[in-house]
C-alpha cells in the first residue's frame, strides 16, 4: 500500500531539498503535505494524518521536540513515524527526542541514501 | 597559531561537508586571504551561545549564491529562482555549515545552542564583532568561481 509523507520545517527551501532528496532516494510516496512548524503539521495532521513525518527541530511557533510530545498524544498521530532532520546532533538530545517518540533521526547535511537507510524500514 | 589553525580547518572542514554533500560544489581554500566581492553582496549569520558565544557568517555573492540555490534546489535555470529563494538556501548554508562546526567541537565544548540565521543583502558587507571576540577565516573559492569567506567569531565564556 502507497505511503504518504510530510515534511514539517520553517524554511520552505529545505522542504523543497528534502523533496528532491527523498525522490533521489528511490522512495515514493502516494502523498506528500508540507508544513511550516509543528503547530501547523499538527493542524493538518489531525484533518488528515500521513504514515511518514519528517520534522527539523528548530522552528518558530512550536518546535519539534514540542512536536513529538504533542504528536505521541494524539491518536490520529500516535502511530505515524516521525524522523527528525536537523543540525543537531548532540547525543542527549537525539536520546530524548527517541524517549519521546521520535522514531528516526537524520542529521544535515543529508544525502539520498541516509533518506533511504531510515526510512526503507517504515514502508512495508 | 595552531590553535588558529584549527579553528580555521575546523571551519573549512565544515564547509567542505555541507558543499560536497548537498549542493554539489568544490570548495577549496584561495591563494587570496581577503578576496573581493564585486556587486550586490550576501552576507549569512548564524549566533550561539553556551560555553563559547560567537557567531558564524558566510559572505558572498549574489551570482555565487544564486548558483548554490540552483544546485540545492535541482533547477537547471538559475533565473526562476527569486531572492526569498536564494536567501532561504543561503541560510540554510549557514544554519549547516554551523551545524557541522558544532558536531566538530561537541566534545570540547557540548552545550551550544545555536539562533536560526539570518541573510541580509547589500554591498561591501563586513561582519564586526566586539573586540574580545577570536576569530577564525576562510577564504575560498567554489567551483574555482566564486569567492566566498567564511568567518567564525567566538569567546570562551564562564560556562566553559
Amino acid at each position: 500500500m502507497a505511503k504518504t509523507l510530510m515534511i514539517i520545517d520553517d524554511s520552505a527551501t529545505m522542504r523543497k531539498i528534502i523533496m528532491k532528496t527523498v525522490r533521489m532516494s528511490g522512495l515514493e510516496f502516494e502523498r506528500t503535505e508540507e508544513a511550516g512548524n509543528g503547530a501547523e503539521a499538527i493542524q493538518k495532521l489531525q484533518a488528515s494524518s500521513v504514515d511518514i513525518v519528517l520534522c527539523d527541530i528548530n522552528m518558530p511557533e512550536m518546535n519539534g521536540i514540542e512536536f513529538v510530545k504533542q504528536a505521541r498524544q494524539l491518536d490520529c498521530i500516535k502511530n505515524t513515524k516521525i524522523i527528525m532532520v536537523s543540525t543537531e546532533s548532540a547525543q542527549d538530545l537525539i536520546d530524548n527526542l527517541m524517549s519521546s517518540g521520535a522514531n528516526g533521526f537524520i542529521t544535515k547535511p543529508f544525502t539520498p541514501e541516509r533518506f533511504q537507510e531510515k526510512l526503507a524500514p517504515f514502508m512495508n | 597559531m595552531i590553535e588558529q589553525l584549527m579553528v580555521d580547518q575546523t571551519i573549512l572542514d565544515a564547509a567542505r561537508e555541507v558543499f560536497e554533500t548537498m549542493i554539489f560544489m568544490d570548495i577549496e581554500v584561495s591563494p587570496d586571504s581577503n578576496p573581493t566581492i564585486e556587486g550586490t553582496t550576501l552576507l549569512g549569520s548564524i549566533t550561539f551561545r553556551g560555553a563559547l558565544d560567537g557567531c558564524l557568517t558566510i559572505c558572498l555573492s549574489e551570482a555565487a549564491a544564486r548558483s548554490i540555490a540552483a544546485n540545492m534546489l535541482g533547477v537547471d535555470n538559475e533565473g526562476e529562482i527569486d531572492e526569498v529563494a536564494i536567501a532561504d538556501a543561503i541560510g540554510e548554508v549557514t544554519n549547516m555549515t554551523m551545524g557541522s562546526i558544532k558536531h566538530r567541537i561537541q566534545n570540547v565544548y557540548p552545550d551550544i545552542q545555536v539562533s536560526i540565521p539570518t541573510v541580509i543583502a547589500g554591498k561591501q558587507l563586513y561582519p564586526k564583532p566586539g573586540p574580545d571576540f577570536n576569530r577564525g577565516m576562510v577564504a575560498a573559492t567554489l567551483n574555482e568561481k566564486y569567492p566566498i569567506t567564511l568567518t567564525l567569531f567566538f569567546k570562551q565564556t564562564n560556562l566553559s
